[in-house]
């Protein structure tokens, strides 16, 4: 087992993927959990299977920007060019604020709508995001967690960079589903990839990612 | 306030202006250096009829002040014979009043003003950079080190009271094209300095002592295409041989272990290295003013985002520096009083180990030149808005940014080699 310093990239990308997978299991229009500090990075290699990370974080809610929480993650790469995303076991300590009035609130405004919620570009070139459209802004974020959890490796960092579009599809159960094409912004090759994905909500049953693939360049166009 | 009352009371109105009421008539921008040419223009007001955009009346002009006014379309020769006459310095802020009344509305961009705390478009940016110097001619000269791939000037502000034997800090902005909030800080840094100089006794020192270059934007053409064509775009903008694909990564095209590490050989990726080291003329205009100035120049700092990071070379290899130790307080010091403000946390360390191996980029290659004080910023955030960091944070961020690079220029002054 080695010891990394927490500023080191390799423990940083680690706790970001380890974030991302959290924010998703944990998500909601209502809360949004960010990586704030890596306290504790150690690597330890295995034999035949990967590299595994032990990480002691601190998250924040975007909501609540100064009630943290403490919490250690478990992130494995596996070895090999087989395509197959990371494991990540998780335990935050103490509990989450309850976020069931703002995700009923949020879900009901939406089901109120008299037609299905469309938009683009958030946030806008400005960093504008309309207060109507904030919680499907962090609904995207949440879902990127699966995306950026499903596609990370050991050199690469996903952020979600931009929803480019957004199309609420209609259901006759009590589900609410958005297709989104996100643009993901990987930090080490600086790349932008745009991706869809096709997300399904509900205030208690939370965030699914039923579907997603990534797109050619061109379909933005 | 009248102008702004009939630039957005007359789209209330009517969609159609019908009657030309505004054809012909001028928009002069004056700088007043001294009592007497305010008379000259307040004796102009009491001749004719002087509607005044800024400031509100007459009675508020004052020395080095910028004075907005319009004249009727008869009297706009007049007054240019007067203006020119009496050498006071001028330009024709609106040609024809009701043909921008037109435009506006017609125009899909953005129409607005510069301002402090919004993303300015270049042209904006541009007209800001003569502005600012001609309002404070004896603190801010500006300089064209070059031209970029589509012609456009690279302007350089040097900030600092005029002396002799001064070193010097230069601070570039703008590099790669998305990061918005870089040259926003560049702005933010002038506007700083010409407004506490006198005032606050930390940057009087550092304008006395130190000069300052200021490069708000080095990308300029990757700019504006941001603003036209692609949020998200990163390089240059300049045609790659045998290749549909565009730009150069200028933060890989430096001679600092150029393209062995971390950067990418090919034309249509975003780390592109270019076809040689300072292939591009934004870098090469650059390598060859800090070259050219190489023995005044002490330190190099170079505003990215986003990752909130305070980086110091190397980059293009793991390997430590010789001024390691010295580069890391400085770095971990800087950290601390950026934090102070808004408890904003940044990572700092050696390129290569906090962020990623790269070559090619210019705080290695001003290190290796001999720029001891060599650093990157990335700025806020850490991804929730990443490059799309909302105006509201612009004023923060650069408030906090600003106490760190206070506090390295302080640094640099006490330790001047």
């Amino acid at each position: 087992m080695t010891e990394l310093p927490p500023t080191h990239s390799q423990a940083t990308r680690a706790a970001a993927l380890a974030a991302a997978y959290i924010r998703y299991r944990h998500g909601s229009p209502g809360r949004g959990l960010v990586l704030r500090a890596v306290h504790r990075a150690r690597r330890q290699d295995i034999d035949g299977v990967g590299h595994k990370y032990h990480l002691e974080l601190v998250l924040e809610d975007i909501f609540g920007k100064d009630s943290t929480v403490n919490c250690t993650a478990e992130v494995l790469y596996h070895l090999g060019n087989k395509i197959s995303a990371p494991d990540v076991q998780f335990t935050i300590e103490g509990e989450l604020k309850n976020t069931d009035e703002a995700d009923n609130i949020c879900y009901n405004r939406i089901k109120s709508l008299k037609k299905e919620l469309e938009a683009e570009n958030i946030p806008d070139s400005f960093g504008n995001v309309s207060p109507e459209m904030e919680p499907i802004r962090v609904l995207a974020w949440v879902a990127s967690g699966y995306v950026v959890w499903q596609n990370s490796t050991e050199n690469t960092k996903y952020q979600l960079a931009q929803i480019k579009h957004v199309k609420q599809v209609k259901r006759s159960d009590e589900y609410l589903e958005f297709d989104y094409t996100i643009l993901l912004h990987e930090n080490v090759s600086q790349e932008i990839i745009p991706w869809q994905m096709t997300v399904l909500w509900h205030p208690q049953h939370g965030v699914e990612v039923t579907q997603n693939s990534p797109q050619p360049k061109h379909a933005l166009d | 306030m009248w102008a702004f009352l009939v630039l957005t009371g007359a789209a209330a109105v009517s969609a159609h202006l019908q009657d030309l009421a505004f054809d012909g008539q001028k928009v002069f921008r004056v700088i007043l250096q001294d009592d007497e040419q305010v008379e000259i223009i307040q004796s102009l007001a009491s001749k004719m009829q002087v509607d005044f955009w800024q400031p509100d009346y007459v009675e508020l002009l004052k020395p080095k002040m910028q004075v907005d006014f319009r004249v009727e379309a008869d009297k706009a020769l007049e007054v240019e014979h007067l203006l020119k006459e009496n050498k006071v310095e001028y330009r024709v802020l609106i040609d024809n009043l009701q043909t921008a009344l037109d435009a506006q509305f017609d125009s899909k961009v953005r129409s607005t003003s510069h301002s402090y705390e919004k993303y300015n478009s270049w042209e904006n940016i541009a007209t800001w950079t003569a502005d600012i110097a001609a309002q404070n001619p004896s603190l801010v000269s500006r300089s064209v080190i070059g031209e970029t791939y589509e012609g456009r000037p690279l302007y350089l502000l040097k900030v600092g009271k005029s002396g002799a034997n001064k070193k010097a800090i230069f601070i570039d902005c703008g590099f790669h094209a998305r990061e918005w909030i870089s040259p926003a800080f560049c702005q933010w840094f002038v506007k700083d300095a010409v407004e506490s100089y006198g005032n606050d006794n930390l940057v009087t020192k550092l304008l006395d002592s130190l000069d300052f270059y200021v490069l708000p934007v080095l990308n300029i053409d990757g700019y504006v295409y941001t603003w036209t064509n692609d949020r998200m775009w990163r390089k240059t903008r300049s045609k790659n041989t045998g290749s549909v694909c565009r730009g150069t990564d200028p933060n890989r095209n430096f001679d600092a272990g150029w393209c062995t590490i971390g950067a990418s050989k090919r034309a249509c990726d975003s780390t592109y290295c270019g076809s040689e080291p300072e292939s591009e003329k934004e870098t090469k205009a650059l390598a060859d003013f800090i070259r050219e100035h190489l023995s005044t120049i002490k330190a190099y700092l170079t505003i990215h985002s986003y990752s909130q990071l305070l980086l110091f070379p190397y980059s293009y290899t793991y390997s430590h520096p010789a001024d390691y130790d010295e580069l890391n307080s400085i770095a971990s010091a800087a950290a601390k009083q950026l934090a102070s403000l808004y408890n904003t946390k940044y990572t700092y360390g050696p390129g290569a180990a906090t962020i990623y191996p790269a070559a090619g980029g210019s705080d290695d290659w001003a290190y290796d030149q001999g720029i001891k004080y060599s650093f990157t910023f990335e700025l806020r955030d850490t991804g929730s808005y990443g490059f799309l960091l909302p105006e509201s944070q612009i004023k923060p961020t650069c408030e906090e940014t600003l106490l760190a690079v206070k506090y390295i220029a302080n640094y640099v002054l006490e330790h001047l080699y």
